[in-house]
């Protein structure tokens, strides 16, 4: 399936995935409200780590085999069975953030409910991939991935 | 404390109603304008070291930011200018020599905005180009007095080598080490896709791009940096860089800032040392030297390479172009004043020189004036800023020209011309490797490609005007230009007519 | 065709289930629950005395699940025997023949000794949705509620009893709140925090010894310091054992927990497998052997026994705690050996305003973690843990955000196309 690859020797520290992706999910779609009027602050689901030097922008791998989806103790966290992604149901999702302790990634961030990564639920280029200004993200089928 | 005598020259406006404070700006710029106040939430900036490069303008996701001229008025003096005040305070300041990169900004006249192009009206009527066959195919090299066929049409002259280009637009020189690795590739690639070449400079040619030995023009500069057999060998054709417009008279410059350990290698001097290089070659005092080095250099290379002679447009050029011509070169270059650089002192660079049309001008009617044009081909250089100039200056007499500023602009340079610090935020002019990474060669080839490909449809389009289709026929075709606004004596240089003639 | 029998249809029995019919397309799968409920999140119980989650969101599956992948559920079916010469189970009326079974009876309430409290009707233990929902019908905003115990269970009992009842006081035998989890200091903020935030009063180093009633009511509780308190409901959440009585009947090694082989999950019998909290773990961290009673154990556990069965290879992997919890908005999140003592254990501690997180270490590699309002990205300490990596060659300062970048350029390479060990 095709997921969200980044290339770390392409990466600016830019973070600019991370505002599309905030905007991406937020309520309003807007760059501005989403960043200065909307509450609660819409959160990115993915994350830059690193400095100037190294960096790389982290989100959900959506694994073979999710060790979130193992540790989800409400069933929340699946594995869509078509499409591969791992997502989240909110309604089940009680915040407990089990998940966030065990994905090996860090890729989990803490809201009122967990939060991911979840491809920007469309087939075509997720926010961050389409924004990214340097071609340090991709959106390809690797094979391959726990 | 000593304070600034002068003041900052521009200020960073940021719109805060457009602002979201995302950080961006503050991790960007190189020279550390934009950081944020306590909270780590607000984006704050202090403009003193902005140099305009508008790399945070650029990026800026709601386009919050612009840059404006810091507008501090002296007292009016058409005599001390506040630029003249201010490189005086400076030099008060370091006791240095100015240095300045890219080319000169002074305004002197641009003789391609004063000369016009005809277009076919009754006779001789036009060509579209989207219908017709257009060449704009050029080849470089020396051409033998005459051709003699046999029986079945076969040439019985031994041609010497010949460079065939897809177009007549060619990437000068700029080494590694004044521009990054990832510049240096990006033009490489682009050269490649286009069928043209692209020119290393004193640099050599980088390891990682031995794909690209076939594109590539290596220099022969005064430093000799990393001459030897297959350096010659891993390339298209050899340039003896006797000089650069931007800078004619002394030798390349390349600051400390920018010899990291690759480039240190690459050239063999000491990391973080300034690399100057000595004006003349130790070996050419006289144009019989010359010879006997262009004789060397295709020695060396089994006489399957093309010998070119760069030499900067200084006021003997015609002379100088034709002395090159006796001496064995197959291809003369001639880098106007106006040429670009990434380091030289402010005053040669403003004051050293004379401007590529009139050399061009007048060298390669000195050259025919002497019967031997054909036996050489003439590259111009030294600012050409869009297809149109590029068609005059064809019709000048150029057989090719060489682009430098426009692929670097294409690639994001926005002529902040402070490239001798090391510290370009577009990833070009530095060494830095979280600055060089900025620069991802996939995207930037494209755009150098997209941008040679406009002007060559351009040039077509404007060929096809004048009712020509082939480039050749362009090519020395002064009656197709027509001058304005010029003085008699500017005329007859350019070989032209005036408008209305 | 094979048949294999289930008994115990929660975290451990679905996982069994579902990794045998991913490795044996054609078996027989029957689980068997003992409860009238299908497969549900049974630690959502606490959220759903809170009203955070309805009984429809506690669901594990959708209904038509089970069918649609030929898992044979029957709810209501207490297995009660085992016939390992006949190789049957019997549950209710019904026997069931198997050529592999999986033992998943889970845990039952540890009730401590105490007078006069036993068949009262207000004397509720905590652990299943049947008994909450007993629990939230008896409480309303008049009652006093007094739970016994401060751990998981009585905490979040607690917790969501403090937002419906009249007043909530917590009795612990130890000197800490949430002794398993959390060491001396931390425990110290939490209690505080919890005390604030809830209205919520603890008697630590205390427990109930007695309760006086009024015929099948319970009117007060005396605690062993002699304190005397007036309750209307008592919640037993001291803690929970291992359910073992059906192995122990059938002869199958039990020593508290049912014995099973760590990896395989395999029984002193050999067509007869044990998974969850029924079972004994064997922490990858110190060798140690015991019952790590949690929801994501029980699942691998399951999963491994399942592949087992259907004649697969899957096995556990190391089995340590992971726990991530919260209280009125207090976030806490441990994992491993977080009261470590001796000699090659040391710890780092950092402390900004109301975040804490401790690192412990034995030797050059992390084996615990208690983080408090400092969970970012704890995943990535979990996997150090279980890994067992070096920590002297990660780039940056552990105390501060677990990050990618701390790995050398292949493994994060390999991470950032999701490879994690």
């Amino acid at each position: 399936m095709k997921k969200v690859y980044a290339k770390e020797e392409l990466c600016l520290n830019c973070r600019l995935c991370e505002v599309y992706c905030k905007t991406a999910h937020s309520q309003s779609k807007d760059i501005i409200k989403a960043n200065k009027f909307e509450s609660p602050e819409p959160v990115s689901r993915v994350t830059v780590c690193g400095d100037k030097m190294l960096s790389a922008a982290v989100n959900c791998r959506h694994c073979d085999s999710p060790k979130c989806v193992e540790a989800c103790i409400t069933g929340a966290m699946q594995k869509d069975k078509k499409t591969g992604i791992v997502w989240v149901d909110e309604d089940k999702c009680i915040g407990c953030m089990t998940c966030l302790a065990v994905c090996p990634f860090g890729c989990i961030k803490t809201g009122k409910f967990a939060v991911k990564c979840d491809l920007c639920r469309t087939e075509d280029e997720p926010a961050c991939v389409k924004n990214c200004p340097n071609r340090a993200l991709v959106y390809a089928d690797l094979g391959g991935g726990e | 404390m000593s304070i600034n005598y002068i003041p900052r020259r521009f200020t960073v406006v940021r719109d805060k109603e457009l602002c979201i404070n995302c950080g961006c700006c503050v991790r960007q710029c190189s020279n550390e304008c934009h950081y944020f106040a306590d909270d780590g939430k607000t984006a704050l900036v202090n403009s003193n070291a902005c140099v305009a490069c508008h790399r945070c303008v650029d990026m800026c996701p709601t386009g919050a930011l612009r840059i404006e001229k810091y507008v501090c008025d002296y007292r009016e003096n058409a005599n001390w200018t506040p630029q003249y005040q201010q490189e005086i305070c400076r030099q008060a300041a370091t006791g240095g020599v100015l240095l300045s990169g890219m080319g000169t900004p002074k305004p002197y006249p641009i003789y391609w905005d004063k000369i016009l192009l005809n277009a076919s009206q009754v006779t001789n009527p036009s060509i579209d180009p989207l219908r017709e066959p257009m060449e704009i195919r050029t080849i470089l090299g020396r051409k033998p007095e005459k051709i003699t066929v046999e029986k079945k049409g076969k040439s019985t002259v031994d041609m010497p080598p010949q460079v065939i280009l897809e177009t007549p637009i060619m990437f000068s020189a700029m080494s590694f080490g004044s521009i990054s690795l990832n510049a240096q590739k990006s033009l490489a690639m682009a050269a490649k896709n286009l069928g043209t070449l692209f020119n290393t400079g004193e640099g050599g040619l980088h390891p990682d791009l031995r794909d690209y030995t076939d594109c590539a023009i290596v220099q022969v500069a005064s430093g000799r940096f990393g001459v030897h057999k297959d350096y010659l060998q891993n390339s298209r054709f050899i340039e003896i860089k006797i000089g650069q417009g931007a800078k004619p008279g002394i030798g390349g410059h390349l600051p400390g800032e920018k010899v990291n350990v690759e480039v240190s290698n690459a050239r063999m001097i000491p990391e973080g040392s300034d690399a100057i290089s000595p004006a003349p070659h130790h070996d050419i005092y006289s144009i019989e030297d010359l010879r006997q080095l262009i004789w060397s250099l295709k020695q060396a290379t089994h006489n399957e390479k093309p010998v070119s002679v760069k030499i900067a447009a200084v006021h003997n050029v015609a002379a100088i172009a034709s002395g090159c011509a006796r001496a064995g070169a197959d291809i003369i270059a001639i880098d106007g004043f106006r040429g670009g650089t990434g380091a030289a002192p402010t005053r040669i660079r403003d004051n050293v020189g004379i401007p590529i049309e009139l050399a061009l001008a007048a060298a390669d009617q000195r050259l025919r004036d002497e019967g031997i044009r054909s036996s050489i081909s003439l590259v111009a250089a030294g600012s050409f800023r869009c297809s149109a100039d590029i068609v005059k200056a064809i019709a000048l007499g150029a057989d090719a020209c060489y682009c430098a500023s426009a692929p670097l602009i294409a690639m994001g340079c926005h002529m902040c011309q402070t490239c001798n610090t090391g510290k370009c935020n577009w990833g070009i002019a530095t060494q830095r490797p979280e600055l060089v990474k900025r620069l991802n060669p996939d995207i930037m080839h494209e755009r150098v490609e997209n941008l040679i490909n406009a002007w060559n449809h351009e040039i077509k389009e404007i060929m096809g005007g004048m009712g020509i289709n082939s480039v050749d026929s362009l090519r020395g075709n002064r009656l197709m230009l027509r001058g304005i606004g010029l003085t008699e004596k500017e005329l007859e240089i350019l070989g032209i007519k005036h408008a209305g003639e | 065709m094979m048949n294999y029998v289930i008994a115990g249809a929660s975290a451990a029995g679905l996982a069994c289930a579902e990794q045998i019919r991913k490795e044996d397309k054609d078996g027989r799968i029957i689980l068997l629950t003992k409860e009238e409920y299908l497969p549900y999140s049974r630690p959502s119980i606490s959220y759903y005395l809170k009203g955070k989650v309805t009984e429809k969101d506690m669901c594990l599956r959708k209904p038509s699940y089970y069918k649609s992948i030929g898992i044979e559920i029957v709810t209501g079916a207490e297995v009660t025997a085992i016939d390992r010469k006949k190789k049957t189970v019997r549950a209710g009326r019904k026997t069931y023949h198997y050529d592999k079974l999986c033992l998943c009876t889970g845990s039952k309430p540890f009730v401590p000794p105490m007078k006069n409290t036993e068949g009262k009707e207000n004397a509720l233990t905590f652990l299943d949705l049947a008994s909450t929902k007993e629990l939230k019908k008896k409480a309303n905003k008049d009652t006093r509620a007094v739970v016994i115990g401060a751990g998981l269970i009585g905490m979040k009992a607690a917790e969501g009893l403090s937002k419906i009842c009249k007043s909530v006081d917590v009795a612990e035998l130890s000197e800490r709140v949430l002794p398993s989890i959390l060491d001396a200091k931390s425990s110290k903020s939490v209690k505080s925090y919890i005390e604030t935030e809830g209205h919520i009063n603890f008697h630590l180093g205390d427990t109930v010894t007695e309760a006086k009633s009024t015929g099948n009511r319970i009117t007060s509780v005396v605690l062993k310091s002699g304190k005397e308190l007036p309750c209307d409901l008592l919640v037993l959440a001291v803690g929970v054992r291992p359910e073992t009585s059906l192995a122990e009947k059938a002869g199958i090694e039990v020593n508290r927990g049912i014995i099973t082989d760590p990896g395989t999950m395999q029984t002193s019998d050999s067509d007869i497998y044990a998974a969850g909290d029924c079972a004994v773990s064997v922490d990858m961290l110190d060798g140690s052997k015991k019952i790590i009673a949690l929801w994501v154990n029980a699942v691998r556990q399951g999963k491994a026994a399942g592949s087992q069965m259907a004649g697969g290879e899957g096995v556990t992997g190391g089995t340590f705690a992971v726990n991530a919890i919260d209280f009125y908005g207090m976030r806490i999140c441990t994992c491993g050996l977080i009261n470590a003592a001796g000699e090659k254990y040391s710890d780092r501690v950092i402390q900004q305003g109301d975040s804490y997180k401790r690192l412990i270490f034995e030797e050059n590699r992390l084996v615990g973690f208690v983080l408090i309002n400092a969970s970012e990205n704890a995943g990535i300490y979990t996997n150090l843990i279980e890994n067992k990596t070096d920590v002297t060659a990660l780039h940056g300062d552990i105390l501060g955000t677990p990050s990618l970048m701390w790995f050398d350029k292949e493994t994060r390479k390999s991470r950032l196309k999701g490879e994690s060990a």
